[in-house]
Protein backbone atom coordinates (compact mmCIF):
# COMPACT_ATOMS: atom_id res chain seq x y z
CA UNK A 1 0.00 0.00 0.00
CA UNK A 2 2.70 2.60 1.16
CA UNK A 3 4.99 3.14 -1.47
CA UNK A 4 8.80 2.88 -0.25
CA UNK A 5 9.26 6.16 -1.68
CA UNK A 6 7.11 7.46 0.56
CA UNK A 7 8.25 6.24 3.77
CA UNK A 8 11.80 7.35 3.08
CA UNK A 9 11.05 11.06 2.61
CA UNK A 10 11.48 12.11 6.25
CA UNK A 11 14.31 9.96 7.51
CA UNK A 12 17.52 11.40 8.26
CA UNK A 13 20.16 8.59 7.68
CA UNK A 14 21.40 6.66 11.14
CA UNK A 15 24.25 6.94 12.72
CA UNK A 16 26.27 3.90 14.11
CA UNK A 17 26.98 3.85 17.38
CA UNK A 18 29.62 2.39 18.98
CA UNK A 19 29.91 0.19 22.15
CA UNK A 20 32.51 2.27 23.22
CA UNK A 21 30.02 5.79 23.58
CA UNK A 22 27.38 3.77 26.04
CA UNK A 23 30.59 2.63 27.79
CA UNK A 24 31.54 5.91 28.45
CA UNK A 25 28.41 7.55 29.07
CA UNK A 26 27.58 4.96 32.25
CA UNK A 27 30.90 6.17 33.33
CA UNK A 28 30.12 9.75 32.89
CA UNK A 29 27.00 8.53 35.01
CA UNK A 30 28.64 6.83 37.67
CA UNK A 31 31.58 10.19 38.30
CA UNK A 32 27.98 12.00 38.33
CA UNK A 33 26.70 9.75 40.84
CA UNK A 34 29.71 9.72 43.23
CA UNK A 35 30.31 13.33 42.84
CA UNK A 36 26.34 13.76 43.97
CA UNK A 37 25.50 11.08 46.06
CA UNK A 38 25.11 12.28 49.63
CA UNK A 39 25.96 9.81 52.09
CA UNK A 40 29.09 8.61 51.20
CA UNK A 41 28.26 4.84 50.56
CA UNK A 42 30.96 4.70 47.85
CA UNK A 43 33.51 7.26 48.33
CA UNK A 44 33.24 7.10 52.18
CA UNK A 45 35.86 9.58 53.79
CA UNK A 46 38.00 9.90 50.57
CA UNK A 47 35.26 11.74 49.01
CA UNK A 48 34.04 13.95 51.92
CA UNK A 49 36.39 17.02 50.44
CA UNK A 50 34.98 16.46 47.18
CA UNK A 51 31.46 15.75 48.85
CA UNK A 52 31.73 19.37 50.43
CA UNK A 53 33.13 20.41 47.49
CA UNK A 54 30.15 20.07 45.16
CA UNK A 55 27.80 20.65 47.71
CA UNK A 56 25.86 23.94 46.56
CA UNK A 57 25.75 21.77 42.69
CA UNK A 58 23.67 19.05 44.35
CA UNK A 59 21.02 21.21 45.89
CA UNK A 60 20.69 23.87 42.97
CA UNK A 61 20.54 20.67 40.34
CA UNK A 62 17.78 19.30 42.33
CA UNK A 63 19.35 16.37 43.48
CA UNK A 64 18.78 14.78 47.18
CA UNK A 65 21.00 16.18 50.04
CA UNK A 66 21.19 17.31 53.65
CA UNK B 1 25.73 21.64 -5.43
CA UNK B 2 22.40 21.86 -7.69
CA UNK B 3 22.25 18.19 -7.40
CA UNK B 4 22.58 17.95 -3.84
CA UNK B 5 19.32 20.42 -3.20
CA UNK B 6 16.61 17.78 -3.38
CA UNK B 7 17.78 15.64 -0.80
CA UNK B 8 18.63 18.85 0.96
CA UNK B 9 22.54 17.03 1.01
CA UNK B 10 21.33 15.18 5.02
CA UNK B 11 24.43 12.91 5.24
CA UNK B 12 24.81 11.17 8.68
CA UNK B 13 27.83 12.47 10.65
CA UNK B 14 29.89 10.11 12.01
CA UNK B 15 30.02 9.66 16.26
CA UNK B 16 33.30 10.63 17.12
CA UNK B 17 32.84 14.04 15.95
CA UNK B 18 29.48 14.25 16.84
CA UNK B 19 30.33 13.52 20.17
CA UNK B 20 32.85 16.21 20.47
CA UNK B 21 30.23 19.20 19.22
CA UNK B 22 27.86 17.57 22.01
CA UNK B 23 30.68 18.49 24.90
CA UNK B 24 31.61 21.26 23.54
CA UNK B 25 27.70 22.29 24.00
CA UNK B 26 28.17 20.56 27.96
CA UNK B 27 31.05 22.99 28.66
CA UNK B 28 28.48 26.09 27.04
CA UNK B 29 25.64 24.88 28.88
CA UNK B 30 27.34 24.23 32.07
CA UNK B 31 29.01 27.45 32.09
CA UNK B 32 25.85 29.08 31.63
CA UNK B 33 23.76 27.33 33.90
CA UNK B 34 26.75 27.17 36.49
CA UNK B 35 26.31 31.13 36.21
CA UNK B 36 22.69 31.29 36.89
CA UNK B 37 23.83 29.10 40.00
CA UNK B 38 26.31 32.27 41.39
CA UNK B 39 23.94 35.05 40.46
CA UNK B 40 20.14 33.22 41.42
CA UNK B 41 20.45 30.01 43.20
CA UNK B 42 23.28 31.07 45.50
CA UNK B 43 20.76 33.91 46.59
CA UNK B 44 18.02 31.38 47.66
CA UNK B 45 20.84 28.81 49.04
CA UNK B 46 21.90 31.77 51.48
CA UNK B 47 18.80 32.20 53.57
CA UNK B 48 18.43 28.73 54.21
CA UNK B 49 21.85 28.56 54.92
CA UNK B 50 21.59 31.42 57.87
CA UNK B 51 18.51 29.62 58.79
CA UNK B 52 20.50 26.60 59.89
CA UNK B 53 23.06 28.88 61.09
CA UNK B 54 20.73 30.35 63.41
CA UNK B 55 19.53 27.00 65.03
CA UNK B 56 22.95 26.69 65.76
CA UNK B 57 22.35 23.08 66.73
CA UNK B 58 21.82 19.84 64.62
CA UNK B 59 23.48 18.71 61.20
CA UNK B 60 26.25 21.24 60.28
CA UNK B 61 27.20 19.14 57.76
CA UNK B 62 30.76 20.07 58.44
CA UNK B 63 30.48 23.03 56.27
CA UNK B 64 33.18 25.10 58.33
CA UNK B 65 35.55 22.38 59.03
CA UNK B 66 36.23 21.02 55.35
CA UNK B 67 35.03 23.11 52.90
CA UNK B 68 35.17 27.67 53.25
CA UNK B 69 31.81 29.28 51.77
CA UNK B 70 33.39 30.58 48.47
CA UNK B 71 35.12 27.69 47.94
CA UNK B 72 31.60 26.02 48.06
CA UNK B 73 30.36 28.70 45.41
CA UNK B 74 33.38 27.54 43.22
CA UNK B 75 32.61 23.84 43.76
CA UNK B 76 28.75 25.19 42.67
CA UNK B 77 29.79 26.69 39.45
CA UNK B 78 32.08 23.80 38.64
CA UNK B 79 29.62 20.94 39.84
CA UNK B 80 27.17 22.36 37.60
CA UNK B 81 29.50 22.31 34.80
CA UNK B 82 30.68 18.61 35.13
CA UNK B 83 26.89 17.86 35.73
CA UNK B 84 26.11 19.46 32.11
CA UNK B 85 28.89 17.59 30.24
CA UNK B 86 27.98 14.33 31.78
CA UNK B 87 24.46 15.23 30.36
CA UNK B 88 25.93 16.14 27.18
CA UNK B 89 27.91 13.40 26.84
CA UNK B 90 24.84 10.68 27.83
CA UNK B 91 22.57 12.75 24.96
CA UNK B 92 25.12 12.42 22.17
CA UNK B 93 24.99 8.65 22.39
CA UNK B 94 21.61 8.60 22.50
CA UNK B 95 20.75 11.31 19.73
CA UNK B 96 23.19 9.24 17.80
CA UNK B 97 21.49 6.12 18.67
CA UNK B 98 17.64 8.00 17.73
CA UNK B 99 18.82 10.71 15.20
CA UNK B 100 16.86 9.04 12.46
CA UNK B 101 13.34 9.05 14.19
CA UNK B 102 13.72 12.72 16.15
CA UNK B 103 10.77 14.61 14.63
CA UNK B 104 12.79 17.71 12.97
CA UNK B 105 14.14 18.60 9.57
CA UNK B 106 17.60 19.68 10.77
CA UNK B 107 19.63 18.89 13.40
CA UNK B 108 18.69 21.72 15.31
CA UNK B 109 15.14 20.97 15.26
CA UNK B 110 16.21 17.31 16.39
CA UNK B 111 18.61 18.43 19.39
CA UNK B 112 16.61 20.72 20.31
CA UNK B 113 13.58 17.44 20.77
CA UNK B 114 15.66 15.28 22.73
CA UNK B 115 16.62 18.68 25.15
CA UNK B 116 13.39 19.65 25.71
CA UNK B 117 12.77 15.37 26.40
CA UNK B 118 15.56 15.20 28.68
CA UNK B 119 14.71 18.64 30.66
CA UNK B 120 11.09 16.55 31.06
CA UNK B 121 13.41 13.48 32.67
CA UNK B 122 15.73 15.31 34.54
CA UNK B 123 14.27 18.40 35.49
CA UNK B 124 10.38 18.51 35.12
CA UNK B 125 9.40 15.29 36.40
CA UNK B 126 11.27 14.97 39.58
CA UNK B 127 10.40 19.06 40.33
CA UNK B 128 7.07 17.40 39.97
CA UNK B 129 7.11 14.10 42.19
CA UNK B 130 10.21 15.39 44.72
CA UNK B 131 10.61 19.36 44.09
CA UNK B 132 14.48 20.39 45.58
CA UNK B 133 15.24 21.34 48.26
CA UNK B 134 17.27 23.71 49.77
CA UNK B 135 20.17 23.50 53.01
CA UNK B 136 18.18 22.79 56.22
CA UNK B 137 15.15 21.14 54.69
CA UNK B 138 16.27 17.99 54.62
CA UNK B 139 17.12 15.18 57.41
CA UNK B 140 20.58 13.57 56.81
CA UNK B 141 19.10 10.38 58.13
CA UNK B 142 17.09 9.91 55.43
CA UNK B 143 19.37 10.45 52.34
CA UNK B 144 19.73 7.41 51.38
CA UNK B 145 15.91 6.98 51.08
CA UNK B 146 15.48 10.05 49.30
CA UNK B 147 18.67 9.27 46.68
CA UNK B 148 16.25 6.06 45.89
CA UNK B 149 13.57 8.24 45.03
CA UNK B 150 15.38 10.19 43.30
CA UNK B 151 16.82 8.03 40.64
CA UNK B 152 13.42 5.57 40.72
CA UNK B 153 11.90 9.13 39.12
CA UNK B 154 14.64 9.58 36.84
CA UNK B 155 14.28 5.91 35.94
CA UNK B 156 10.63 6.28 35.66
CA UNK B 157 11.05 9.10 33.05
CA UNK B 158 13.41 8.01 30.98
CA UNK B 159 10.82 4.73 30.82
CA UNK B 160 7.89 7.38 30.18
CA UNK B 161 10.03 8.73 27.13
CA UNK B 162 10.76 5.65 25.57
CA UNK B 163 7.12 4.39 25.81
CA UNK B 164 5.76 7.53 24.99
CA UNK B 165 8.25 8.01 21.34
CA UNK B 166 7.61 4.15 20.85
CA UNK B 167 4.41 4.66 20.42
CA UNK B 168 3.89 7.77 18.38
CA UNK B 169 6.39 6.28 16.33
CA UNK B 170 3.96 3.45 15.76
CA UNK B 171 0.88 5.97 15.80
CA UNK B 172 2.68 8.38 12.44
CA UNK B 173 4.11 4.76 10.98
CA UNK B 174 0.16 4.12 10.63
CA UNK B 175 -0.54 6.85 8.98
CA UNK B 176 -2.84 8.92 11.82
CA UNK B 177 -3.49 12.44 11.69
CA UNK B 178 -0.58 14.55 13.08
CA UNK B 179 -3.12 16.63 15.77
CA UNK B 180 -4.29 12.49 16.48
CA UNK B 181 -0.66 11.38 17.12
CA UNK B 182 0.42 14.54 19.61
CA UNK B 183 -3.25 13.99 21.83
CA UNK B 184 -2.36 10.64 22.20
CA UNK B 185 1.35 11.40 22.86
CA UNK B 186 0.02 13.58 25.69
CA UNK B 187 -2.50 11.67 27.34
CA UNK B 188 -0.19 8.69 27.86
CA UNK B 189 2.48 11.19 29.30
CA UNK B 190 0.09 12.57 31.57
CA UNK B 191 -0.99 8.88 32.84
CA UNK B 192 2.17 7.50 33.06
CA UNK B 193 3.46 11.14 34.72
CA UNK B 194 0.44 10.19 37.25
CA UNK B 195 1.16 6.58 37.77
CA UNK B 196 4.92 7.83 38.71
CA UNK B 197 3.74 10.42 40.75
CA UNK B 198 0.95 7.90 42.97
CA UNK B 199 3.25 5.08 42.78
CA UNK B 200 6.60 6.02 43.90
CA UNK B 201 7.44 7.15 47.35
CA UNK B 202 6.60 9.78 48.27
CA UNK B 203 9.71 12.50 49.72
CA UNK B 204 9.83 11.27 53.61
CA UNK B 205 11.12 14.85 54.97
CA UNK B 206 8.69 17.14 56.71
CA UNK B 207 9.68 20.71 55.75
CA UNK B 208 10.35 22.61 59.04
CA UNK B 209 7.65 24.73 60.90
CA UNK B 210 11.10 27.32 61.04
CA UNK B 211 11.47 27.28 57.18
CA UNK B 212 9.34 30.07 55.33
CA UNK B 213 7.75 28.81 52.66
CA UNK B 214 9.02 31.88 50.49
CA UNK B 215 12.84 30.22 51.36
CA UNK B 216 11.51 27.05 50.18
CA UNK B 217 10.14 28.40 46.65
CA UNK B 218 12.56 31.23 46.24
CA UNK B 219 14.95 27.81 45.65
CA UNK B 220 13.06 25.75 43.83
CA UNK B 221 12.25 28.18 41.17
CA UNK B 222 15.44 29.08 41.13
CA UNK B 223 16.65 25.60 40.53
CA UNK B 224 14.30 24.78 37.93
CA UNK B 225 15.92 28.17 35.92
CA UNK B 226 18.90 26.79 36.39
CA UNK B 227 17.97 23.53 34.84
CA UNK B 228 16.29 25.09 32.17
CA UNK B 229 19.37 27.22 31.47
CA UNK B 230 21.74 24.15 31.42
CA UNK B 231 18.88 21.76 28.80
CA UNK B 232 18.40 25.15 26.55
CA UNK B 233 21.69 25.99 26.01
CA UNK B 234 22.61 22.06 25.55
CA UNK B 235 19.95 21.98 23.21
CA UNK B 236 20.29 25.14 21.03
CA UNK B 237 24.44 24.53 21.02
CA UNK B 238 24.62 21.41 20.15
CA UNK B 239 22.18 21.48 17.86
CA UNK B 240 23.55 24.54 16.12
CA UNK B 241 27.44 22.80 16.30
CA UNK B 242 25.90 19.31 15.02
CA UNK B 243 23.99 21.40 11.87
CA UNK B 244 26.95 22.63 11.05
CA UNK B 245 28.95 19.07 11.12
CA UNK B 246 26.02 17.49 8.73
CA UNK B 247 26.05 20.18 6.23
CA UNK B 248 29.61 20.34 5.82
CA UNK B 249 29.49 16.75 5.14
ZN1 LIG C 1 23.24 19.85 51.59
Amino acid sequence: MTSAQHTRTRTAPAIAVPAWAWALALLALFALYLVAQDDGAVLASAGDLAHEFFHDARHSLGMPCH
Amino acid sequence: MATAVEDRAETAPRFAPLLGRFALAGVVAGAASGLWALVVTERAIAPALALEEARGSGHDHGHEELVSRSTQLVGGFLGTVFAAVVFSVVVAAVYAAVRHRLPGRTDAGRAAVLAAIGFGVFALLPAVKMPANPPAVGDPGTVGTRTAIYIAVLGAGVVTALLVSAMVGTLRARGLHPSAVAAAGVLATVALVAATVLLVPDNPDAIGADVPAAVVWDFRLASLGQLAVLWTTLGLTAGYLVDRLARRG
